[in-house]
Parts: C-alpha cells; structure tokens; sequence
C-alpha cells in the first residue's frame, strides 16, 4: 500500500515498481483473452496509464491488484466488442518447459509421432476454440484454468457472485470439449 | 466440484498448454519503461521526447534534481562542494606540476647505476680517458667530449719512413 500512496501522489518510480509487479499476470490475461500479442501488448500499458490516472478515485476498497485486474478485463472486453470477428491470431511461442511438461506429453504421445509439430498444432486449435467462448466464459476460463485464481478473486475482478463465476466455468468447459473432442481421450 | 477434477481432467491437461506460451525474450524487462513513459508523455500532451527516455533511464539523476528543485540549501551545499572539488583539483594538478618540473630528473640519475668503460690509453691510443656510458635512453653519450678526444689523437701520429727487404734482393 505505501507504493499506492507514494503513486497516489504522482511518484512515477513508485508506480514503476507497481507495474513491475503486476506485469506478467495482466499482460498474460489480456493475451490469453486477445490471442494476439500486439494487441494484449497494447491493451495492458493502456490499462496501466488508466490506472495511474484513475488512482486518486480508487478508494482501496479491494486490493490494488483487483482493482487494476479489473481495469483490464473490462478494457479488453470493450476492445474484442469492437474487434469482433476482425481479430487475427499471433500467438506467443510455446516456453521450452512445454516440450517436458508431463501433462502434455501423455495427450500428444499417441497422437503425434513427431511432438513439436503436434504442440503447435494443439497450440492453434486450442486458441481457436477460446475465441468462440464468449467473453465472460473465455475470461472465467482464463483466470481459473489457465492463471489459477480462485473462484473468490474471480468474482471480485468479474463483479459477480462466485456461483456465476462457477456456472460460467462449467459452461466454458463443456463448450471448449466439443471443440476439442479430437484431440481429447 | 466433482465435474472439476473428474469430467475436465484432458481439458486441464490441455489447457495447461496455454501457461507456457511466453511473450519474446526480455518483454518484460521494457514494459514498464514503456508504461512511464507513455504517462509522462500524456502529462505533457506530446510524443515520448529523448530527453524524457534519459531522464527515465537515469532515475538517480532524476532524484537528484528533484531533490535540488525542492531544497535551496541542498543546491547550495551541492555547489559549494563542487566549487570545493574543482578549486582542489586546479591547485594539486598545479603543484603536480611543479614537482615532476624538478624531482623526476634527478631521482632517475641518481637511480640509473653508471657504467664505465676504463680501457688503458696503452691498448687504444684514441680513448685517452675514460667514457661514461649511461644505459639509457634519455641520457646519451656526450658526443662532443668523444669527437674532441678522437681528433687530438690524430695530431699526435707521426709519420716514419718504412723499410721494405725481400728475400734474394741486394
């Protein structure tokens, strides 16, 4: 909170460390959200600046975290409304940890002979069948499945209640495994 | 929450996949700067200036004219020490000076050890005294005191008829 306070009052190096801070976890939602990097790029400093600007109205009612999380969500929602059926994949390249990640080795071993072909081409379609999840559901999916938050702090960013946030999960699932039937067991 | 762990498991297997697509390599090593500077730019309503890129990489400086900005007797301070620094440097590159003017010669003549070459003037008539050599570089041979020795001994030579015998002749 000392860093807020410090920001709240226009400390530029304070906000620095914030951002630093919370980098990743936006960015990454905003991307999984986006599938395209530019525009996760754009939309999360673009969800930084608002925030900084908007620090003298945040009350503390939640944790600064939420706050900004919020922030983000709600201007990459406003950003696919716009962008619908106009957006264009440009995925992130898989990490090297992906190759040995025991998870993904024991689906693609008996489907794919040669792997790295098989990651990529695992990596598409599921990005594919995120984007036909409405945003709610492909949020919801994103911050459980994929960034591990709980249902509470999901509710908070969603500014819903957590059995919304459970429904919404439930539904995302089932749509994202018709999707996916063939490359799931 | 059975449906989570039980009906989902591929999907989550699968889903797993999406945690290890990363951003390029030093992302987000840049991204706040990047953030920074796109508020300062906004405060000011213009483009991100060079100057605003320098200000940001050098934070400390910043701090330092911040500091100086608020703090009249600190900007003082700081001046007189600067002032102090530059005052001190003139005097002791001054006295520096002076001292390599005058001690350096002699303390490398009196370190360098002198060699002396004593050859009688018995086995070379031109070398009637002795030649201080000095094995160095910045102190060559007298030259002139050589050339003096060498031209005395010429006017000393004397000229003596030769007497020339071969066998068998009367």
């Amino acid at each position: 909170m000392e860093l807020v306070k410090r920001a709240r009052k226009g400390d530029l190096a304070a906000y620095d460390d914030l951002v630093r801070r919370y980098q990743e976890r936006i960015y990454a939602t905003v991307y999984h959200m986006t599938a395209n990097h530019e525009d996760a790029n754009d939309l999360a400093q673009e969800a930084f600046i608002k925030a900084f600007q908007a620090l003298k109205s945040f009350k503390g009612g939640s944790s600064f975290y939420t706050w900004v999380y919020r922030i983000a969500v709600n201007k990459t929602i406003n950003f696919l409304k716009q962008r619908r059926n106009k957006g264009q994949m440009s995925l992130d390249d898989l990490d090297f940890n992906a190759e040995h990640d025991p998870d993904l080795v024991a689906l693609i071993s008996d489907k794919t002979p040669r792997r790295e072909v098989g990651l990529a081409e695992l990596q598409e379609k599921l990005n594919a069948a995120m984007q036909k999840l409405s945003e709610p559901h492909r949020l919801a999916v994103t911050l459980h499945d994929v960034q591990g938050l709980s249902h509470e702090e999901i509710a908070k960013i969603m500014e819903c209640n957590v059995g919304t946030v459970r429904s919404r999960l439930f539904y995302a699932r089932q749509q994202l495994q018709a999707y996916l039937s063939d490359y799931l067991k | 929450m059975s449906e989570d762990t039980e009906n989902f498991e591929q999907l989550r297997r699968l889903l797993a996949l999406k945690r290890h697509e990363q951003p390029p390599p030093g992302y987000f090593n840049d991204f706040s700067r990047q953030v920074v500077l796109r508020i300062r730019a906004g405060e000011r309503g213009g483009e991100v200036t060079i100057l605003d890129q320098f200000s940001w990489e050098a934070p400390w400086l910043q701090r330092i004219w911040a500091a100086l900005e608020t703090k009249p007797i600190l900007a003082g301070a700081f001046g007189l020490v600067l002032c102090s620094l530059l005052i001190a440097g003139v005097v002791f590159a001054d006295k520096a000076d002076v001292a390599s003017g005058t001690a350096a010669p002699s303390l490398e003549t009196a370190s360098l050890p002198i060699v002396q070459a004593s050859i009688g003037a018995a086995d070379q008539p031109f070398l009637a005294r002795p030649v201080s050599l000095e094995p160095s570089s910045t102190g060559p041979i007298d030259a002139a005191k050589t050339d003096e020795l060498l031209l005395n001994a010429f006017g000393k030579l004397r000229a003596e008829p030769a007497s020339l015998s071969f066998p068998g002749a009367r």
